[in-house]
Parts: structure tokens; sequence; C-alpha cells
């Protein structure tokens, strides 16, 4: 396993910039960048008291099985899913191999305006998301702070 | 793989519970979930997506924050893998990016087959993703131990345990939350003593 990623404060302002400006060009309610494997990495929007870290993890799963079906019908990759409800719907975008963008935005907004602005979104998310892994491939992380004698620690149970 | 977050001071990292069918996967998460002693607001909603009659169909998800290190929260998300057979290619997406795993075996005498086919699907899936169990941390649950036809710990531990390295096990009756705790609390330990060891200057 390589060596953790790790996002500076200049990646994450670079990021949530971009998504700033997309929300409020596209009118949208939010904008995730998750990890494939289902990390919430930053949003922008006016989502309340919505449940973005759940979102995260769900979205990146169901976009992870849509990609398995574009396998098993010869698809090299769909690059996108949407779901449409009464109020709101579901945009997801692939940002690059690791990422993706995760767009909620009512259903008065059309999907045309998302689509074409989301394309030189994700472009520029990955440019930067890509200078963050380039940056120092090799670095960690220091843990050793952490009394690891005593994994009791970590999760105690209620008594 | 984990994410370090400097921006907002977050390490996430992501454990997955894999296993046979019905061995007691869910039942851990909704122990932890149950539990687990948390500041207000730390402990997510543990997300099962299950057919009508409770068998996992894709994952079960429960997100917890557990401490501060040095500053900076450590977000776990925990997932399940559904444990049929039928559902490998949903495996495989539950695997990816994972961090640590804890591998629930059912301890019945007559699921010995289902288990040691369940571990060996698990080191197939990893190696399809390029990873393995040399560099994935895991620990081993024999689950169901009060049971009256569960083999003994032994005879597990020479199915399950006897690669090169061997790794901790533990006893479980998880429906009870007997066994749940130390193996997550040891994952966790584990995943975390290796991130120390990546962080660790090189020397010639």
């Amino acid at each position: 396993m390589a060596t953790l990623p790790q996002l500076i404060e200049e990646d994450i302002r670079q990021i949530d910039e971009v998504l700033l400006d997309f929300v409020r060009q596209a009118d949208l309610i939010g904008a995730l960048v998750v990890d494939k494997g289902g990390f919430l990495i930053t949003n922008k929007g006016d989502t309340g008291d919505l449940d973005l870290t759940t979102i995260g993890a769900l979205a990146s799963g169901a976009f992870m099985a849509t990609q398995t079906i574009a396998g098993l019908v010869n698809e090299k990759n769909f690059n996108s899913t949407f779901q449409q409800g009464e109020k709101f719907s579901l945009f997801i975008l692939e940002i690059d191999d690791e990422c993706l963008l995760v767009i909620i935005f009512s259903t008065e907004t059309g999907l045309g305006v998302v689509k074409y602005y989301s394309g030189n979104v994700a472009t520029a998310i990955a440019r930067q998301l890509n200078a963050a892994r380039e940056r120092n491939p090799g670095g960690g992380f220091d843990l050793s702070v952490l009394n690891l004698a005593n994994p009791q620690e970590l999760f105690r149970k209620k008594s | 793989m984990a994410i370090i977050n400097q921006a907002t001071k977050e390490l996430q990292v992501k454990i997955v519970y894999y296993g046979p069918a019905m061995g007691g996967k869910t039942t851990n998460l909704v122990q932890v979930h149950d539990h687990v002693q948390t500041n207000a607001g730390n402990k997510g909603k543990l997300v099962s997506l299950a057919t009508s009659s409770d068998r996992t169909l894709f994952f079960d998800f429960l997100p917890i924050e557990a401490m501060t290190i040095k500053g900076f929260k450590t977000k776990f998300q925990l997932y399940t893998v559904p444990g049929q057979v039928i559902y490998n290619t949903t495996r495989q997406l539950v695997l990816r990016g994972v961090d640590g795993i804890v591998f629930v075996a059912d301890s019945q005498f007559e699921k010995m087959p289902e288990n040691v086919e369940s571990f060996q699907n698990l080191i197939d899936n990893l190696t399809a993703q390029r990873m393995s169990l040399a560099e994935i941390p895991y620990v081993l649950q024999y689950n169901k131990r009060d049971l009256p036809n569960a083999a003994p710990m032994e005879y597990m531990d020479f199915l399950l345990n006897n690669r090169e390295v061997q790794v901790p096990s533990f006893a479980g009756t998880a429906h009870k939350c007997e066994g749940v705790f130390e193996s997550l609390n040891m994952i966790t330990r584990m995943l975390l003593q290796k991130f120390i060891n990546q962080s660790m200057p090189q020397y010639a």
C-alpha cells in the first residue's frame, strides 16, 4: 500500500474555491468531492443537516457498482450517473481514477446546466489532487504520540 | 487507503468486516453502534443495505469518530461485505481503499468449508486489486463461540491462521458483544501502527 496521500490547506482551499464558484454558477444545493473508497474529502453548498459522510459513502458505492455494470456490457467506462427525484436530483461525475464529484441540486435546475459546468470543475479539481499526490509521494504522518500499547483507549464499550 | 486532510485536521480510515454468510459481520457493527462510548455527535448512523430477510445486499456502513491524535480527528468508517458467494462483485467494490480487515469466521464445525472458502475469496479479491494480506493488517474473530457445535480455537487457527505471519485471533459471541471491541481495537491498533512505520524516516 502506498504512503498516505496528504491534502494540505492549500489543496482544500483551491478545491473549495472551485466548488463554491460551481455551486453559485449552477445554483446547486451542494457539491462534494469524494474518494472512490467512500471518504468525503470536502464539500460546499447549503446542505443543511444532510448526512454528507453517509451520502459520500453511498454515492461512491453506487458509482462503483455502475462501473462494474459498464464492464459487463463491454463499455470501457460510464463516467457519470444521474438520479432524478421529485425535488432533488443527484449527478455523480468521475474526477480521476481516485475521486468523484457528487452534485446535489434542485429539480428546478436543469441537468444541462450542471453538466455544462461540471466538466471544467472536475478538470480543475483533478489538477489540484494530482499536485497533492506529486508533492510528497513518500511523505507520511507521525502518529507516534498515540499509546498503542493500550488499544482500549481507542474504542471504549459503554459500561 | 486512508486520507489525511490537513485543512480539516482529519484522518479517515476504512475497516472492512469480511467473512462467510450469516457469520455475524453485521451483528459486529450493530454491537459497536449500540455500545461504543463516544462524545455526542461522534457516532454516525448505521446504514444497512439489506434484503427484506435481513441479509446484507451491498454493505453496512458505520462512521465513528474515535479520538484526536496530535490535533487530528480520527474518523473510522466501518463496512461489512455481503457474505453470500454470489455477491463477489460487491465484495470487491467494498474492499476498495481498505486499511484494515476483521475476518469474522463462523465457529460451527459444519461452517469450516465456508470459512476457508471465504478466506481464500478475500485473498483473491485483494490480489485482483493489487493488494495482499501481507500488506493489509487483519485480525480473525471466531464468532458464535456460545454454540454447542463450536470447533476448538486451535483447529480454527490451523485452518485460517496458518500463514507465514500469524495474526491476533479472538473468540467472539457477537450478539452478546463479546470479542467485538477486542477485535476492533486490535485492528485499529495494527493499522495505526502500520501508518507510524510508514512515517518513519528511511535510512540508507
